[in-house]
């Protein structure tokens, strides 16, 4: 189809980018959420001994590995846009003969891989560790493909409508973050009194974290299907968002 | 070039008017014959970077139609004919030389054989070959506008817009960018010119067309506009013109 070796190249530029910056785009992010591992997991692991029956170093990875590839494809693709319109060379890729989806997956791949880079380390590093199980992998793998599909299309999303950069960290530092940490990544919301508990429920990311828990663990504080079924819910609209926007045009051309 | 053939480029009716309520361009019709050299010329803000955004699909146009070589620029084939060097330099800063000029064949639809053996080519012709490795903001001001024109020429295009190609270069350059834009055109290729430099359009355009406000002007040979508006030279004629449509 027309186009397709152009949505290859693009991928392959995204992907690349995040290669030529590898001590930022991955290597930073690892290490970051290893140091929560060892510090929160060795640390109190001796005081919580375990959370729903599961040790408390070997809770907490689930979640921590959601946060970190949710941040990584969110903030992958809210700076590639964002950059490419500043120095204007999206111009490149607009004036390219290629349909606008696949401009929009093009963008969508690099966030995808950078934050399943990161996935893969901190997973490879965390089954070394503290040798933490995957009962349900595809699960697992339905869990990860959905929210970084949510995550990216929202990096994408505000890449495009950012007028500084301000704005992209902005978002990431006042929404995705805060609600990661009251997502559950730490603690269970069972543990927590009424009304905490169920206004936890209304938290999207806690729904990401409790599927890719159940990946990891075989339980989680929701149904699974439940989980999977708010992710989709919300990645599906994300998703044809930023598309619309590369259809359309608005604001990425005047 | 036959009589027959499509016009490089038609504008019919072209209106973009901008979100903040300014107007572009208004009901702008043009024709430029394949083959031709064809200069824009005009005061910043007269609307020649609107008509080039239109033709390669960096705009949403308001109303009106754009055909390249008779065909819309709504499809993608048609992106295909046509290279574009911009004003400002837009290069991707994470690529190299050689990296910029692949990843720009491979958005256009280049196969990765043919678009490497073009970007030697390419790399050569532009005297790039010690750069070819080198990323974009490390080259100096003459090397990074010749890969924008390097770029703008990597997928063979049938029609080429330059918008102020020589902006800021020096003399050297300048002969030297002339003098490859000169053997583009002896080989067929069409070329569409924007330039604040007069002498410039003189020395490379067979047709100029003077464009104030979004609206066309006139429309000539540089000899033509000089004995229509009673003007030794193409600036007496540019003061003349814009001065009487004000």
């Amino acid at each position: 189809m027309t186009g397709n070796r152009g949505l290859l190249w693009l991928a392959r530029r995204e992907t690349l980018r995040v290669s030529k910056l590898w001590t930022q785009t991955i290597l930073a992010p690892v290490v970051s959420s290893i140091l929560f591992i060892l510090v929160f997991g060795l640390s109190l692991g001796d005081r919580i001994k375990n959370v729903s029956g599961v040790d408390y170093d070997v809770f907490i990875v689930p979640g921590l590995l959601t946060m970190a590839m949710v941040q990584a494809a969110y903030a992958n693709n809210a700076s590639t846009i964002f950059q490419a319109r500043y120095d204007r060379y999206l111009n490149d890729v607009l004036s390219a003969p290629m349909h606008p989806w696949q401009m929009t997956l093009g963008f969508l791949i690099g966030g995808v891989y950078r934050a399943f880079m990161i996935g893969l380390a901190l997973f490879l590093l965390a089954v070394t560790l503290i040798a933490v199980p995957v009962q349900e992998p595809i699960a697992l793998f339905a869990a990860v493909g959905l929210g970084l599909v949510l995550f990216a299309s929202l990096g994408t999303v505000v890449g495009i409508f950012a007028d500084s950069w301000d704005h992209t960290t902005f978002i990431n530092n006042i929404v995705i973050l805060p609600l990661a940490f009251v997502g559950g990544v730490f603690y269970s919301v069972d543990l927590l009194p009424s009304p905490w508990e169920e206004i936890s429920h209304f938290n999207p990311v806690f729904y990401l974290v409790q599927a890719i828990r159940f990946g990891f663990l075989g339980e989680s504080d929701v149904s699974v299907w439940l989980s999977l079924g708010v992710c989709a819910a919300l990645a599906a609209p994300a998703y044809l968002w930023a598309q619309w926007l590369f259809s359309s045009g608005r604001k990425l051309k005047a | 070039m036959f009589r027959d053939d499509p016009p490089a480029l038609e504008l019919r009716g072209l209106t973009k008017r901008y979100d903040d309520g300014t107007l572009g361009v208004e009901e702008f019709d043009l024709s430029v014959p394949a083959g031709a050299f064809f200069g824009l010329l005009g005061p910043n803000g007269a609307g020649k970077t609107t008509l080039i955004s239109a033709v390669c699909n960096l705009i949403r146009i308001t109303a009106g139609e754009v055909l390249v070589f008779g065909e819309p620029t709504t499809s993608l084939e048609t992106r295909r004919w046509i290279g574009l060097a911009e004003q400002d330099i837009n290069l991707d800063r994470f690529l190299t030389v050689r990296e910029t000029l692949l990843y720009h064949g491979g958005y256009f639809g280049m196969e990765r054989a043919d678009a490497e053996d073009r970007a030697d080519e390419m790399i050569d012709h532009f005297e790039l070959r010690a750069k070819a490795d080198v990323a974009a903001p490390k080259l100096s001001g003459g090397q990074r506008r010749r890969l924008l024109l390097a770029r703008a020429l990597m997928h063979r295009p049938r029609l080429i817009i330059l918008d102020e190609p020589t902006a800021g270069v020096d003399f050297e350059l300048r002969q030297e960018l002339w003098a490859t834009i000169r053997a583009l055109h002896a080989g067929g290729t069409t070329i569409v010119l924007t330039t604040h430099y007069l002498e410039e359009a003189e020395a490379l355009c067979e047709e100029i067309a003077l464009i104030r406000a979004g609206r066309l002007i006139a429309r000539d040979s540089a000899e033509g506009l000089r004995r229509h508006y009673g003007a030794e030279t193409l600036e007496g004629v540019y003061v003349k013109a814009m001065a009487r449509d004000r």
